[in-house]
Protein backbone atom coordinates (compact mmCIF):
# COMPACT_ATOMS: atom_id res chain seq x y z
CA UNK A 1 0.00 0.00 0.00
CA UNK A 2 1.58 3.12 -1.24
CA UNK A 3 0.31 6.39 -0.07
CA UNK A 4 -3.67 7.17 0.65
CA UNK A 5 -5.70 10.19 1.30
CA UNK A 6 -6.66 10.40 4.59
CA UNK A 7 -10.05 12.56 3.34
CA UNK A 8 -10.83 11.01 0.73
CA UNK A 9 -9.17 7.80 0.58
CA UNK A 10 -7.50 8.28 -2.92
CA UNK A 11 -4.63 5.97 -3.27
CA UNK A 12 -1.20 7.45 -5.25
CA UNK A 13 1.30 5.12 -6.71
CA UNK A 14 4.36 4.64 -4.44
CA UNK A 15 6.46 7.74 -5.07
CA UNK A 16 3.21 9.40 -6.88
CA UNK A 17 4.81 12.90 -7.21
CA UNK A 18 1.20 14.42 -7.31
CA UNK A 19 0.80 13.96 -3.77
CA UNK A 20 3.31 16.80 -3.48
CA UNK A 21 0.82 19.22 -4.74
CA UNK A 22 -2.52 17.73 -2.87
CA UNK A 23 -5.24 14.79 -3.43
CA UNK A 24 -6.28 15.50 -6.73
CA UNK A 25 -9.31 13.81 -5.92
CA UNK A 26 -10.33 16.44 -2.93
CA UNK A 27 -7.51 18.63 -2.62
CA UNK A 28 -6.31 17.18 0.77
CA UNK A 29 -3.35 17.18 1.90
CA UNK A 30 -2.91 14.89 4.68
CA UNK A 31 -1.66 11.15 3.23
CA UNK A 32 -1.11 8.70 5.20
CA UNK A 33 1.83 5.90 4.44
CA UNK A 34 2.39 2.41 4.80
CA UNK A 35 5.48 1.18 4.69
CA UNK A 36 7.22 -1.21 2.59
CA UNK A 37 7.54 -4.42 4.62
CA UNK A 38 3.74 -4.97 4.89
CA UNK A 39 2.29 -5.28 1.30
CA UNK A 40 1.16 -8.59 2.17
CA UNK A 41 -1.08 -7.23 4.76
CA UNK A 42 -1.70 -4.40 2.88
CA UNK A 43 -5.49 -4.93 1.47
CA UNK A 44 -6.50 -5.83 5.26
CA UNK A 45 -4.17 -2.84 6.59
CA UNK A 46 -5.96 -0.94 3.67
CA UNK A 47 -9.18 -1.19 4.75
CA UNK A 48 -8.52 -0.82 9.02
CA UNK A 49 -5.90 1.71 8.95
CA UNK A 50 -6.97 4.41 7.25
CA UNK A 51 -8.83 6.77 10.09
CA UNK A 52 -7.03 5.22 12.84
CA UNK A 53 -3.08 4.67 12.59
CA UNK A 54 -1.43 7.63 11.56
CA UNK A 55 1.47 6.10 13.24
CA UNK A 56 3.95 4.74 10.65
CA UNK A 57 5.78 6.42 8.49
CA UNK A 58 6.69 9.78 6.92
CA UNK A 59 3.56 11.59 7.38
CA UNK A 60 3.04 10.66 10.73
CA UNK A 61 6.64 11.54 11.37
CA UNK A 62 5.45 14.69 9.91
CA UNK A 63 2.74 14.51 12.35
CA UNK A 64 4.95 14.05 15.16
CA UNK A 65 6.76 17.26 13.87
CA UNK A 66 4.28 18.88 14.33
CA UNK A 67 2.87 17.85 18.19
CA UNK A 68 6.26 18.15 19.34
CA UNK A 69 5.99 21.89 17.82
CA UNK A 70 2.81 21.72 19.94
CA UNK A 71 4.64 20.80 22.80
CA UNK A 72 7.22 22.60 22.47
CA UNK A 73 4.22 25.68 22.21
CA UNK A 74 2.76 24.11 25.12
CA UNK A 75 5.73 24.21 27.30
CA UNK A 76 7.31 27.24 25.59
CA UNK A 77 5.68 29.59 28.01
CA UNK A 78 6.87 28.22 31.05
CA UNK A 79 10.30 27.55 29.12
CA UNK A 80 10.79 30.97 28.01
CA UNK A 81 9.59 32.23 31.20
CA UNK A 82 11.70 30.35 33.21
CA UNK A 83 14.51 31.74 30.58
CA UNK A 84 13.69 35.23 31.18
CA UNK A 85 13.42 34.84 34.75
CA UNK A 86 15.37 32.32 35.70
CA UNK A 87 16.19 32.08 39.66
CA UNK A 88 14.15 33.72 42.05
CA UNK A 89 10.40 33.77 39.86
CA UNK A 90 9.57 30.67 39.48
CA UNK A 91 6.08 30.87 41.18
CA UNK A 92 5.58 34.20 39.23
CA UNK A 93 6.35 32.14 35.49
CA UNK A 94 2.99 30.28 36.98
CA UNK A 95 1.30 33.96 37.36
CA UNK A 96 2.67 35.05 34.36
CA UNK A 97 0.99 32.98 32.07
CA UNK A 98 -2.02 33.35 33.69
CA UNK A 99 -2.15 36.52 33.62
CA UNK A 100 -1.02 36.89 30.33
CA UNK A 101 -4.03 33.63 29.92
CA UNK A 102 -6.16 36.97 30.85
CA UNK A 103 -5.72 39.23 27.49
CA UNK A 104 -4.90 36.73 25.74
CA UNK A 105 -7.19 33.53 26.00
CA UNK A 106 -4.42 32.15 23.45
CA UNK A 107 -1.97 30.65 25.90
CA UNK A 108 -4.51 28.48 27.73
CA UNK A 109 -6.31 27.05 24.58
CA UNK A 110 -2.74 26.66 22.91
CA UNK A 111 -2.52 24.52 26.39
CA UNK A 112 -5.16 22.50 24.81
CA UNK A 113 -3.46 21.81 21.73
CA UNK A 114 -6.75 22.20 19.67
CA UNK A 115 -5.06 25.18 18.01
CA UNK A 116 -2.50 25.18 14.96
CA UNK A 117 0.70 25.77 17.24
CA UNK A 118 2.93 27.37 14.76
CA UNK A 119 0.37 30.08 13.83
CA UNK A 120 -0.72 30.59 16.85
CA UNK A 121 2.19 30.80 19.40
CA UNK A 122 4.04 33.64 17.66
CA UNK A 123 1.26 35.96 17.25
CA UNK A 124 -0.14 35.05 21.00
CA UNK A 125 3.68 35.58 21.96
CA UNK A 126 4.15 38.69 20.41
CA UNK A 127 0.54 39.33 21.43
CA UNK A 128 1.50 38.76 25.28
CA UNK A 129 4.90 40.69 25.18
CA UNK A 130 3.65 43.67 23.34
CA UNK A 131 1.06 44.64 25.42
CA UNK A 132 3.79 45.56 28.35
CA UNK A 133 5.26 47.48 25.50
CA UNK A 134 2.15 49.08 24.35
CA UNK A 135 1.11 49.69 28.22
CA UNK A 136 -1.81 47.34 28.90
CA UNK A 137 -3.22 46.17 31.98
CA UNK A 138 -0.42 43.81 32.51
CA UNK A 139 1.92 46.66 32.57
CA UNK A 140 2.37 46.98 36.23
CA UNK A 141 3.56 43.47 36.47
CA UNK A 142 5.66 42.80 33.57
CA UNK A 143 7.23 46.34 33.69
CA UNK A 144 8.47 45.28 37.46
CA UNK A 145 9.80 41.86 35.91
CA UNK A 146 11.86 43.87 32.97
CA UNK A 147 12.89 46.32 35.35
CA UNK A 148 13.90 43.27 37.47
CA UNK A 149 15.59 41.80 34.78
CA UNK A 150 17.19 44.82 33.56
CA UNK A 151 19.15 45.32 36.49
CA UNK A 152 21.20 42.33 35.19
CA UNK A 153 20.32 41.98 31.74
CA UNK A 154 20.79 45.31 29.39
CA UNK A 155 17.33 46.72 28.87
CA UNK A 156 18.29 46.04 24.68
CA UNK A 157 17.48 42.56 25.73
CA UNK A 158 13.72 42.96 26.53
CA UNK A 159 12.56 43.68 23.09
CA UNK A 160 14.86 41.02 21.46
CA UNK A 161 13.28 38.77 23.82
CA UNK A 162 9.70 38.37 21.73
CA UNK A 163 11.52 37.48 18.75
CA UNK A 164 13.86 35.05 20.23
CA UNK A 165 10.44 33.12 22.10
CA UNK A 166 9.79 33.41 18.55
CA UNK A 167 12.47 31.60 17.92
CA UNK A 168 12.07 29.35 20.49
CA UNK A 169 9.09 28.04 18.84
CA UNK A 170 9.88 28.28 14.99
CA UNK A 171 14.29 26.36 15.28
CA UNK A 172 12.30 23.15 16.69
CA UNK A 173 9.25 23.49 13.57
CA UNK A 174 12.66 24.05 11.25
CA UNK A 175 14.59 21.69 12.88
CA UNK A 176 11.84 18.84 12.53
CA UNK A 177 10.21 19.76 9.29
CA UNK A 178 13.43 19.81 7.59
CA UNK A 179 14.70 16.45 7.87
CA UNK A 180 11.45 14.90 7.49
CA UNK A 181 10.55 16.62 4.30
CA UNK A 182 13.75 15.16 2.87
CA UNK A 183 12.85 11.81 4.36
CA UNK A 184 9.71 11.99 2.89
CA UNK A 185 11.51 12.83 -0.66
CA UNK A 186 13.74 10.13 0.08
CA UNK A 187 11.10 8.14 0.69
CA UNK A 188 9.61 8.91 -2.44
CA UNK A 189 12.45 8.58 -4.40
CA UNK A 190 13.08 5.14 -3.55
CA UNK A 191 9.90 3.56 -3.88
CA UNK A 192 9.37 5.01 -7.45
CA UNK A 193 8.96 1.42 -8.63
CA UNK A 194 7.72 0.88 -12.02
CA UNK A 195 4.82 -1.98 -10.37
CA UNK A 196 4.26 -2.75 -6.84
CA UNK A 197 2.80 -6.26 -5.96
CA UNK A 198 0.62 -5.47 -3.28
CA UNK A 199 -0.33 -9.28 -2.83
CA UNK A 200 -1.17 -11.87 -5.65
CA UNK A 201 -3.35 -10.56 -8.35
CA UNK A 202 -3.32 -6.97 -6.86
CA UNK A 203 -0.94 -4.21 -8.17
CA UNK A 204 -0.53 -0.56 -8.36
CA UNK A 205 1.72 0.73 -11.20
CA UNK A 206 3.59 3.73 -11.73
CA UNK A 207 2.43 5.33 -14.93
CA UNK A 208 4.95 7.87 -15.29
CA UNK A 209 7.94 5.86 -14.29
CA UNK A 210 6.49 3.03 -16.75
CA UNK A 211 6.25 5.81 -19.69
CA UNK A 212 9.95 6.45 -18.43
CA UNK A 213 11.94 3.77 -18.19
CA UNK A 214 13.69 2.15 -20.98
CA UNK A 215 13.72 -1.25 -20.13
CA UNK A 216 10.07 -2.93 -21.28
CA UNK A 217 8.67 -5.28 -18.63
CA UNK A 218 7.35 -8.22 -20.37
CA UNK A 219 6.44 -10.54 -17.15
CA UNK A 220 5.56 -9.79 -13.91
CA UNK A 221 6.54 -12.66 -11.18
CA UNK A 222 4.55 -12.46 -8.07
CA UNK A 223 7.28 -12.08 -5.71
CA UNK A 224 7.75 -8.71 -6.76
CA UNK A 225 10.21 -9.14 -9.31
CA UNK A 226 9.37 -8.81 -13.17
CA UNK A 227 11.49 -9.61 -15.95
CA UNK A 228 12.42 -7.06 -18.18
CA UNK A 229 14.06 -6.79 -22.06
CA UNK A 230 16.92 -4.16 -21.76
CA UNK A 231 17.26 -2.06 -25.04
CA UNK A 232 20.79 -3.04 -25.13
CA UNK A 233 19.78 -6.63 -25.58
CA UNK A 234 17.33 -7.24 -27.67
CA UNK A 235 19.34 -8.37 -30.36
CA UNK A 236 20.20 -11.51 -27.84
CA UNK A 237 16.40 -11.39 -26.82
CA UNK A 238 18.15 -11.44 -23.12
CA UNK A 239 16.35 -11.43 -20.36
CA UNK A 240 17.08 -10.34 -17.26
CA UNK A 241 15.22 -10.35 -14.11
CA UNK A 242 15.30 -7.05 -11.84
CA UNK B 1 8.18 -16.41 -27.99
CA UNK B 2 5.61 -14.25 -29.95
CA UNK B 3 6.20 -11.25 -28.01
CA UNK B 4 9.52 -11.14 -28.97
CA UNK B 5 8.78 -11.96 -32.74
CA UNK B 6 6.40 -8.37 -32.17
CA UNK B 7 8.93 -6.37 -29.99
CA UNK B 8 11.76 -6.97 -33.59
CA UNK B 9 8.80 -6.23 -35.55
CA UNK B 10 8.36 -3.35 -34.36
CA UNK B 11 11.68 -2.25 -33.94
CA UNK B 12 12.68 -3.13 -37.17
CA UNK B 13 9.51 -1.67 -38.47
CA UNK B 14 10.98 1.76 -36.30
CA UNK B 15 14.61 1.56 -37.84
CA UNK B 16 13.39 0.50 -41.34
CA UNK B 17 11.43 4.03 -40.66
CA UNK B 18 14.68 6.10 -39.69
CA UNK B 19 16.75 4.70 -42.83
CA UNK B 20 13.88 4.82 -45.35
CA UNK B 21 12.33 8.00 -43.99
CA UNK B 22 8.46 8.84 -42.69
CA UNK B 23 6.60 9.30 -45.51
CA UNK B 24 5.90 5.51 -46.69
CA UNK B 25 5.32 4.37 -43.69
CA UNK B 26 1.73 4.19 -42.23
CA UNK B 27 1.21 6.48 -38.96
CA UNK B 28 1.31 3.99 -36.20
CA UNK B 29 -2.16 5.13 -34.26
CA UNK B 30 -2.42 4.02 -30.42
CA UNK B 31 -6.22 3.87 -29.17
CA UNK B 32 -5.29 4.60 -25.76
CA UNK B 33 -7.58 5.19 -22.60
CA UNK B 34 -8.75 3.70 -19.32
CA UNK B 35 -10.16 0.35 -18.88
CA UNK B 36 -13.88 0.01 -20.03
CA UNK B 37 -14.16 3.21 -22.34
CA UNK B 38 -14.68 1.19 -25.58
CA UNK B 39 -11.30 1.31 -27.06
CA UNK B 40 -11.44 -2.68 -28.71
CA UNK B 41 -15.10 -1.86 -29.81
CA UNK B 42 -13.84 1.71 -31.55
CA UNK B 43 -10.60 -0.65 -33.04
CA UNK B 44 -12.69 -3.10 -33.88
CA UNK B 45 -15.36 -0.97 -35.62
CA UNK B 46 -12.89 1.16 -37.77
CA UNK B 47 -11.10 -2.40 -38.52
CA UNK B 48 -14.51 -3.81 -39.98
CA UNK B 49 -15.38 -0.78 -41.52
CA UNK B 50 -12.01 -0.76 -43.50
CA UNK B 51 -10.48 -3.85 -43.73
CA UNK B 52 -13.67 -6.31 -43.02
CA UNK B 53 -11.81 -8.28 -39.94
CA UNK B 54 -11.78 -7.29 -36.37
CA UNK B 55 -8.83 -6.56 -34.09
CA UNK B 56 -9.77 -8.50 -30.94
CA UNK B 57 -12.73 -9.54 -28.77
CA UNK B 58 -14.77 -7.07 -26.51
CA UNK B 59 -16.25 -7.22 -23.38
CA UNK B 60 -18.10 -5.91 -20.63
CA UNK B 61 -15.19 -6.95 -17.89
CA UNK B 62 -12.28 -4.66 -17.99
CA UNK B 63 -9.05 -5.41 -18.90
CA UNK B 64 -10.55 -7.48 -21.76
CA UNK B 65 -7.79 -6.76 -23.66
CA UNK B 66 -4.50 -7.27 -22.08
CA UNK B 67 -2.11 -7.38 -24.70
CA UNK B 68 -1.97 -4.67 -27.52
CA UNK B 69 -2.98 -5.59 -30.71
CA UNK B 70 -2.02 -3.65 -33.98
CA UNK B 71 -4.12 -3.99 -37.26
CA UNK B 72 -1.69 -2.74 -39.97
CA UNK B 73 -2.59 -1.19 -43.19
CA UNK B 74 -6.36 0.24 -42.20
CA UNK B 75 -6.78 2.17 -45.24
CA UNK B 76 -9.10 5.32 -44.91
CA UNK B 77 -10.65 6.84 -47.95
CA UNK B 78 -12.08 10.10 -47.32
CA UNK B 79 -12.52 13.07 -50.17
CA UNK B 80 -10.89 11.01 -53.21
CA UNK B 81 -7.35 10.22 -51.09
CA UNK B 82 -6.57 7.41 -48.87
CA UNK B 83 -5.05 7.47 -45.64
CA UNK B 84 -2.85 4.55 -44.29
CA UNK B 85 -2.55 3.80 -40.62
CA UNK B 86 -1.97 1.07 -38.11
CA UNK B 87 -4.12 0.87 -35.60
CA UNK B 88 -2.93 -0.45 -32.14
CA UNK B 89 -5.69 -1.10 -29.86
CA UNK B 90 -4.02 -1.44 -26.37
CA UNK B 91 -4.88 -2.80 -22.95
CA UNK B 92 -6.90 0.26 -20.15
CA UNK B 93 -3.87 2.02 -18.55
CA UNK B 94 -4.91 2.29 -15.08
CA UNK B 95 -2.84 2.96 -12.05
CA UNK B 96 -4.48 -0.05 -9.85
CA UNK B 97 -4.96 -3.91 -11.02
CA UNK B 98 -7.03 -5.69 -8.24
CA UNK B 99 -8.20 -9.60 -9.02
CA UNK B 100 -11.11 -8.55 -7.11
CA UNK B 101 -12.47 -6.40 -9.59
CA UNK B 102 -13.22 -10.14 -11.74
CA UNK B 103 -14.60 -11.75 -9.54
CA UNK B 104 -17.85 -9.85 -9.47
CA UNK B 105 -17.56 -10.98 -13.42
CA UNK B 106 -18.11 -15.27 -12.02
CA UNK B 107 -14.71 -15.91 -12.55
CA UNK B 108 -12.51 -17.78 -10.21
CA UNK B 109 -9.72 -16.39 -8.33
CA UNK B 110 -6.78 -18.02 -9.76
CA UNK B 111 -8.13 -17.28 -12.73
CA UNK B 112 -9.18 -13.42 -12.04
CA UNK B 113 -5.36 -13.53 -10.32
CA UNK B 114 -3.84 -14.49 -13.79
CA UNK B 115 -5.91 -11.88 -15.34
CA UNK B 116 -5.14 -8.95 -13.04
CA UNK B 117 -1.06 -10.11 -13.75
CA UNK B 118 -2.04 -10.14 -17.58
CA UNK B 119 -3.42 -6.76 -17.35
CA UNK B 120 -0.87 -5.02 -15.64
CA UNK B 121 2.12 -6.47 -17.77
CA UNK B 122 -0.53 -5.29 -20.36
CA UNK B 123 -0.30 -1.70 -19.00
CA UNK B 124 3.27 -1.53 -19.15
CA UNK B 125 3.31 -2.61 -22.60
CA UNK B 126 1.15 0.25 -23.69
CA UNK B 127 2.98 2.97 -21.54
CA UNK B 128 6.20 1.55 -23.34
CA UNK B 129 5.07 1.75 -26.21
CA UNK B 130 3.62 5.58 -25.96
CA UNK B 131 7.18 6.02 -25.16
CA UNK B 132 8.20 4.41 -27.90
CA UNK B 133 6.08 3.16 -30.92
CA UNK B 134 3.12 5.34 -31.64
CA UNK B 135 2.50 8.40 -33.98
CA UNK B 136 -0.66 9.83 -32.76
CA UNK B 137 -2.90 9.03 -30.54
CA UNK B 138 -6.75 8.08 -30.45
CA UNK B 139 -7.73 8.96 -26.84
CA UNK B 140 -10.49 7.09 -25.97
CA UNK B 141 -13.59 7.76 -22.90
CA UNK B 142 -16.68 6.46 -21.71
CA UNK B 143 -18.72 9.76 -21.50
CA UNK B 144 -20.57 8.70 -18.59
CA UNK B 145 -17.82 9.24 -16.79
CA UNK B 146 -15.45 11.60 -15.10
CA UNK B 147 -12.50 12.62 -17.27
CA UNK B 148 -11.43 14.36 -14.16
CA UNK B 149 -9.26 11.37 -13.30
CA UNK B 150 -5.44 11.22 -12.70
CA UNK B 151 -5.02 8.36 -15.12
CA UNK B 152 -6.31 10.59 -17.88
CA UNK B 153 -4.33 14.19 -16.52
CA UNK B 154 -1.73 11.93 -16.72
CA UNK B 155 -1.73 10.38 -19.89
CA UNK B 156 -3.19 13.94 -21.85
CA UNK B 157 -0.18 15.54 -20.44
CA UNK B 158 2.63 12.64 -21.57
CA UNK B 159 1.08 12.97 -25.26
CA UNK B 160 1.11 16.74 -25.25
CA UNK B 161 5.10 16.47 -23.99
CA UNK B 162 5.64 14.04 -27.22
CA UNK B 163 3.83 16.48 -29.39
CA UNK B 164 1.82 13.29 -30.59
CA UNK B 165 -1.43 14.28 -32.66
CA UNK B 166 -4.14 13.38 -30.18
CA UNK B 167 -7.88 13.00 -30.77
CA UNK B 168 -10.14 12.69 -28.24
CA UNK B 169 -13.19 10.51 -28.62
CA UNK B 170 -16.21 10.78 -26.09
CA UNK B 171 -17.64 7.11 -26.36
CA UNK B 172 -21.07 5.81 -25.40
CA UNK B 173 -23.44 8.64 -26.56
CA UNK B 174 -25.89 5.95 -27.18
CA UNK B 175 -26.01 5.62 -23.15
CA UNK B 176 -28.45 7.82 -21.32
CA UNK B 177 -26.37 9.76 -19.29
CA UNK B 178 -23.19 10.44 -21.39
CA UNK B 179 -22.02 13.93 -20.80
CA UNK B 180 -19.87 14.95 -23.78
CA UNK B 181 -19.43 18.98 -22.61
CA UNK B 182 -17.82 17.31 -19.78
CA UNK B 183 -15.12 15.70 -21.54
CA UNK B 184 -14.81 18.95 -23.83
CA UNK B 185 -14.10 21.12 -20.61
CA UNK B 186 -11.71 18.52 -19.23
CA UNK B 187 -9.36 19.10 -22.40
CA UNK B 188 -9.85 22.05 -24.03
CA UNK B 189 -7.07 22.43 -25.84
CA UNK B 190 -7.97 18.85 -27.81
CA UNK B 191 -10.49 18.41 -30.12
CA UNK B 192 -13.17 16.58 -29.15
CA UNK B 193 -15.64 14.01 -31.01
CA UNK B 194 -18.50 12.67 -29.70
CA UNK B 195 -19.59 9.01 -31.01
CA UNK B 196 -20.81 5.56 -30.24
CA UNK B 197 -18.58 2.43 -31.23
CA UNK B 198 -21.15 0.27 -30.21
CA UNK B 199 -23.64 1.42 -32.45
CA UNK B 200 -21.46 3.48 -35.00
CA UNK B 201 -22.92 6.58 -34.71
CA UNK B 202 -21.14 9.59 -35.59
CA UNK B 203 -18.61 7.55 -37.67
CA UNK B 204 -18.57 9.62 -40.58
CA UNK B 205 -16.91 12.51 -38.58
CA UNK B 206 -14.39 10.37 -36.52
CA UNK B 207 -12.97 8.98 -39.78
CA UNK B 208 -12.97 12.97 -40.92
CA UNK B 209 -11.05 13.56 -38.28
CA UNK B 210 -8.69 10.20 -38.22
CA UNK B 211 -7.77 11.45 -42.08
CA UNK B 212 -6.81 14.97 -41.09
CA UNK B 213 -4.88 14.57 -38.27
CA UNK B 214 -3.01 11.72 -38.95
CA UNK B 215 -3.15 11.70 -43.03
Amino acid sequence: MPHQCTNCGHTFADGSKEMLSGCPECGGNKFQFHPSEVPDDAPDDATEEPPERPDTGVPSAVGKAAATVRDLVRDDTPVSDDATSPDDETPQTADAPETAGGPSPGAPSADDGNRDPPDATPGQSTGTDSEPDDGGDDDAEDAAQASARSEMVTADDLPERPPSEGRVVKEPDADADEPDMEALREELNEQFESIKVLAPGQYELNLMELYDREEYIIALQENGRYVIEVPETFAGSERREE
Amino acid sequence: MGLFADLRDSISAVTAKLFAGESEDPKRIGIYGPPNAGKTTLANRIARDWTGDAVGPESHIPHETRRARRKENVEIERDGHTVSIDIVDTPGVTTKVDYEEFLDHDMEKDEAVRRSREATEGVAEAMHWLREDVDGVIYVLDSTTDPFTQVNTMLIGIIESRDLPVLILANKTDLEDSKVQRIRNAFPQHETIELSALEGENMDEVYDRIAEKFG
